[in-house]
C-alpha cells in the first residue's frame, strides 16, 4: 500500500488540541458544512481566512498540510484545468483557439477555495485528535456500538492486513508475474484470474485471522451481553476555553450561511421551504440513531 | 531422484577448489525511512553450490538482507551482483528463489498443480516444458500425492514443501531460505534437514534454529548491529560462547561439552 | 470514486447524510435481526480491512490501469454488513490517504452502498433460478450481474451529481450528453468489474465456501 500514514496524529500543545472533543468535532463538521454553502466567490478569502486562523491556532506544522493536500489535489486538477477552458461565455483572454473563460475561471475559484477550506478543517480535526478519542466522541454523540466496534477492529488490523498484501505482492513479482509483455488497451485475462485469487487469498486470511480473534475475544467477555454500566464513565469537565471556541466556531459557521443567503437576494419561499425540509429530514435521521444507540446501552 | 533440475556443477572447477561466484556484494548498505543503518558496508562473496547459514538475533537485517538480493528493496549505497550481473531492483531474476517464512504468503492458487505451476508459466516456457517441470519439482519435494489438492488445506509442513517445488520448478541457482522450521513439526523438520542436504543449488538460509543449521550449513555468518560480525565454520562460530552471547544468541546445546557425543557429525552436509 | 469536497452544494451533502443514515439504521436492523450479530462483527471488521487494502489492487491496462470499486463484491460477501463496511471503509479512506471527504461522506457512503446491498440481493436471486441455469454458470453469472450493476449504478450516481453540480453556467442539454457519454465510457469498466466478481466469487466458492453470504 506504499506509505500508509495512519494516525494522522501530531501531538502538540494548542488550544485546538485542548479543545473537548466533542466540541470540537461538532464545530468543525459545522464549519465545514457552512463552507460547502458558499456560493460567492467573494466569501472565499473569508473563508479561507478563517481556516488559516485556525490552522495557526492549532500549531500544526505547514509541512503537515502541504504534504496531506498533495494527493487529493490531483483529484481537483481535472476540474482546474477543464473549467476556465470550456465552460462560459464571457472570454477574458484568447490564445489561438484556447479561451479562458470567465465564467469557468470563477467556478474553478470557487471549487478551489471550498475544497482547501473544507479539506484543511479536516485535517486540523484530524492532526489535534487521536484516532481513538475521536471514535469515543463519535460514540457519545449516538454513534452506533456496531459501527463503534467495527471500527476499532478494522482500525486495529488494517495494518497486518495492508503488510500481508505486500508480501503477497512480492511472492507473486518474485515468481514473474508481471513480466510478460502486454498489449496496449487489452486486459489479459490470466493476469486478472491471478489478481481476483490475490484478492481472494487476502479475504480468505483475514475472515481465518477474525475467526481467532472472534474466539479470543469471547474468551475475555466479549458479546455476552450489554455492557456493564463502567462504560458511561464521568466526562471531563469541559473547560471554559472549549466553549469559547466552540461558539465562535459556531458563530462563524453561522455568519457565512447568513452571508451566503444574503448575497443570493431575499430568501424566497421555495428555497426556505427546502431548507426547512432537509434540517427535518436530517434531525429524524440523527434521532432515531440516537434513539437506537442510546436503546442499545 | 537428485539432479534431474538442477545447476551446471562444474566438478573440475570444484575439484580445483575454484568455484564460480554466486553471490557478490561490495559494502552493501540499506536504511528504513524511519531506521537508519539497518545494514551498513555488507561486503560478501558466496561461491556455487556453498550452503551459508545466516545467524543473528530478530530484527538484525536478516530478511532485509534477503529482499535486497532478490531485488525487490533498493539499496541505499553498494552493489550486489548474482553469478556476476548485477541486481536491478525490480526485474525478474528466476536463478534466485525466495522462501518466504509463512507459506501463505507463498500459496495462492486454487490447486497445488496450478501453484507450481506459476513460476514456470511466467517464464514463457510451454506448456510441455511446464508439465514437466512441475512434475519434477513435486517429487523432489515428495508432494507428488498432493497435486491435485488445495493448498489451504494442507498441514503446515505440506505447505511449505509445495512452497519449495514451487521454487524449484523455476530451477534457480540460488535459493533464500527465511526461517524454514519456524512452523514445521520434527518430523517434517527432518525431511527439510535431509532434503536440503541432499541439494545442489547455493543455499543462503536465516534462522533461529542454530541445530539445524549446524547441520545442513558448512558456513555461517552472524550478523548484527547492520553488519557481519562472524564468518566462518559453524562448528568454530557457533562454539564460541562469548561471541554469541555478546550478540543475541545462545551456543546450541550439541556444542556444549558436557553433552559428550556429537550425535550429528556423521550427518553433517558437505 | 469518490465525489471530493468542494464541489457539491451543502443541501446535497446533507441529502447524502441523510440517505446514508437511513440506509445505516437499515442495514444494522437487518444485522440485529439476526441469530447472533456481535460473532459476525469480527469478520466485517477484518474483511472492511482487507476489501480497504484491496481496493489498492489494479488491473494493469496498458498505457494506464483500472482500480476496482468492488462495492458489488462487497454486497455479496458481507450482506447487510456491506454498508456500515463502506461507510467505515471511506471515513478511513479520509483519515489514512488523506482524500478528505468527510462532508461529502454521506453522499459517497450512499452512491456506493446502496448498489453493494443491491449486489447482495442480486446474487442471492440466484437460488430461484437454480432450475433454470447449471452451477457453476450460475453463480458465475449472478456474480457478474452483482459486480457489473455495483459499479454501472454507482458511476451514474457519480456522473450526475458532479456534472449537475459542478457549474451553474452547464447547459442542460450538454449536462444530459456529458452524463450519456461518459456513462457509455463506463461500459467497458463494468465488464471488467463484473468478469473480476465472479472470478473472485468462483475462487471463493471452490475455497472457503462459507465466506458468501447465504
Amino acid at each position: 500500500m506504499g506509505a500508509v500514514h495512519f494516525d494522522t496524529y501530531v501531538p502538540r500543545e494548542s488550544v485546538i488540541h485542548h479543545w473537548s472533543p466533542r466540541l470540537k468535532l461538532i464545530s468543525l463538521l459545522a464549519l465545514m458544512f457552512a463552507c460547502a454553502t458558499v456560493q460567492h466567490i467573494t466569501l472565499v478569502p473569508w473563508m479561507l481566512g478563517l481556516v488559516a486562523l485556525l490552522y495557526g491556532l492549532s500549531g500544526l506544522p505547514l509541512s503537515f498540510l502541504q504534504q496531506r493536500l498533495s494527493y487529493p489535489g490531483l483529484f481537483i486538477l481535472a476540474v482546474v484545468v477543464l473549467l476556465p477552458l470550456t465552460v462560459g461565455d464571457t472570454v477574458l483572454w484568447q490564445w489561438g483557439w484556447l479561451a479562458l473563460r470567465q465564467e469557468g475561471l470563477q467556478a474553478t475559484l470557487l471549487i478551489l477555495g471550498r475544497f482547501l477550506a473544507i479539506l484543511t478543517l479536516g485535517f486540523i480535526l484530524l492532526g489535534t485528535t487521536p484516532f481513538l478519542t475521536l471514535l469515543e466522541a463519535m460514540r457519545s454523540l449516538g454513534l452506533p456500538t456496531i459501527l463503534a466496534d467495527m471500527s476499532l477492529l478494522t482500525y486495529r488490523y488494517l495494518h497486518e492486513i495492508g503488510a500481508m498484501l505486500v508480501t503477497m505482492q512480492q511472492a507473486m513479482r518474485l515468481r514473474g508475474f508481471g513480466q510478460r509483455r502486454q498489449h496496449w488497451l487489452k486486459v489479459n485475462g490470466r493476469t486478472m484470474l491471478h489478481l481476483a485469487m490475490l484478492t481472494g487469498n487476502l479475504l480468505i486470511r483475514s475472515y481465518e485471522r477474525s475467526e481467532r480473534i472472534y474466539k479470543a475475544l469471547r474468551l475475555r467477555g466479549y458479546g455476552y451481553g450489554p455492557k456493564s454500566a463502567q462504560e458511561e464513565s464521568v466526562s471531563p469537565q469541559v473547560s471554559v476555553l472549549s466553549w469559547g471556541l466552540t461558539g465562535g466556531a459556531l458563530a462563524c459557521a453561522a455568519a457565512l450561511i447568513v452571508a451566503e443567503a444574503v448575497l443570493r437576494g431575499a430568501l424566497s419561499q421555495a428555497s426556505l421551504l427546502g431548507w426547512g425540509l432537509m434540517g427535518v429530514l436530517l434531525a429524524v435521521v440523527i434521532g432515531l440513531i440516537i434513539a437506537e444507540g442510546v436503546l442499545r446501552r | 531422484m537428485i539432479d534431474s533440475v538442477s545447476t551446471r556443477f562444474d566438478s573440475l572447477k570444484m575439484a580445483q577448489g575454484k568455484r564460480p561466484v554466486a553471490i557478490v556484494t561490495q559494502s552493501l548498505s540499506f536504511s528504513y525511512p524511519d531506521q537508519s543503518d539497518v545494514l551498513c558496508n555488507i561486503s560478501l562473496t558466496l561461491h556455487e553450490s556453498e550452503r551459508v547459514g545466516l545467524i543473528g538475533h530478530n530484527g538484525c537485517g536478516k530478511t532485509t538482507l534477503f529482499m535486497l538480493l532478490c531485488g525487490v528493496l533498493t539499496p541505499s549505497a553498494g552493489t550486489i551482483s548474482l553469478f556476476g550481473e548485477p541486481v536491478q531492483p525490480g526485474q525478474f531474476r528466476p536463478e534466485v528463489g525466495l522462501l518466504f517464512q509463512d507459506p501463505d504468503d507463498q500459496l495462492f492458487s486454487v490447486s497445488v498443480w496450478d501453484d507450481i505451476a506459476f513460476g514456470p508459466q511466467n517464464m514463457g516456457l510451454s506448456a510441455e516444458e511446464v508439465v514437466v517441470r512441475v512434475a519434477q519439482a513435486a517429487e523432489m519435494t515428495g508432494v507428488t500425492h498432493l497435486l491435485q489438492r488445495m493448498p489451504h488445506h494442507l498441514s503446515g509442513g505440506e505447505k511449505q514443501m509445495v512452497a519449495i517445488a514451487g521454487l524449484l520448478a523455476m530451477t534457480p541457482k540460488i535459493l533464500l531460505y527465511d526461517e524454514p522450521t519456524a512452523s514445521l513439526d520434527l518430523r517434517t523438520r527432518r525431511r527439510l534437514i535431509r532434503f536440503l542436504q541432499h541439494s545442489t543449488e547455493t543455499l543462503l538460509i536465516a534462522s533461529h534454529d542454530l541445530e539445524f543449521v549446524l547441520e545442513v550449513c558448512d558456513r555461517v555468518l552472524l550478523i548484527d548491529n547492520g553488519g557481519i560480525m562472524a564468518d566462518g565454520d559453524p562448528r568454530q562460530v557457533m562454539g564460541n560462547q562469548d561471541l554469541m552471547e555478546r550478540h543475541g544468541l545462545e551456543k546450541p546445546h550439541s556444542l556444549m561439552p558436557h553433552l559428550g557425543i556429537d550425535s550429528h557429525s556423521h550427518e553433517s552436509g558437505g | 470514486m469518490h465525489i471530493p469536497d468542494g464541489i457539491l452544494p451543502a443541501q446535497v451533502c446533507v441529502a447524502g447524510y441523510a440517505m446514508t443514515g437511513l440506509a445505516t439504521w437499515y442495514s444494522l436492523r437487518q444485522i440485529n435481526r439476526k441469530p447472533d450479530p456481535t460473532a459476525e462483527i469480527p469478520k466485517a471488521s477484518l474483511l472492511t480491512a482487507a476489501f480497504f487494502v484491496a481496493s489498492s489492487i489494479y488491473i494493469p491496462v496498458p498505457p494506464a490501469s483500472v482500480h476496482l470499486i468492488l462495492n458489488g463484491l462487497l454486497g455479496v460477501v458481507l450482506g447487510y454488513f456491506a454498508f456500515p463496511a463502506i461507510l467505515i471503509g471511506l471515513f478511513f479512506q479520509a483519515l489514512v490517504i488523506g482524500h478528505g471527504g468527510l462532508t461529502t461522506l454521506g453522499v459517497n457512503a450512499a452512491m456506493m452502498g446502496v448498489p453493494a446491498l443491491l449486489a447482495y440481493h442480486i446474487f442471492q436471486a440466484r437460488h430461484s433460478f437454480s432450475k433454470v441455469v447449471m452451477e457453476p454458470a450460475r453463480t458465475a453469472l449472478f456474480a457478474f450481474l452483482g459486480g457489473a450493476l455495483g459499479l454501472g449504478i454507482a458511476a451514474l450516481i457519480f456522473l450526475t451529481l458532479v456534472i449537475l453540480n459542478i457549474s451553474a453556467d452547464i447547459n442542460a442539454n450538454t449536462e444530459r450528453g456529458l452524463i450519456l457519454v461518459l456513462s457509455a465510457a463506463h461500459i467497458p469498466l463494468m465488464m471488467v468489474e463484473g468478469v473480476f466478481t465472479a472470478m473472485l466469487v468462483l475462487f471463493l466458492q471452490r475455497v472457503k465456501p462459507e465466506l458468501l453470504e447465504s
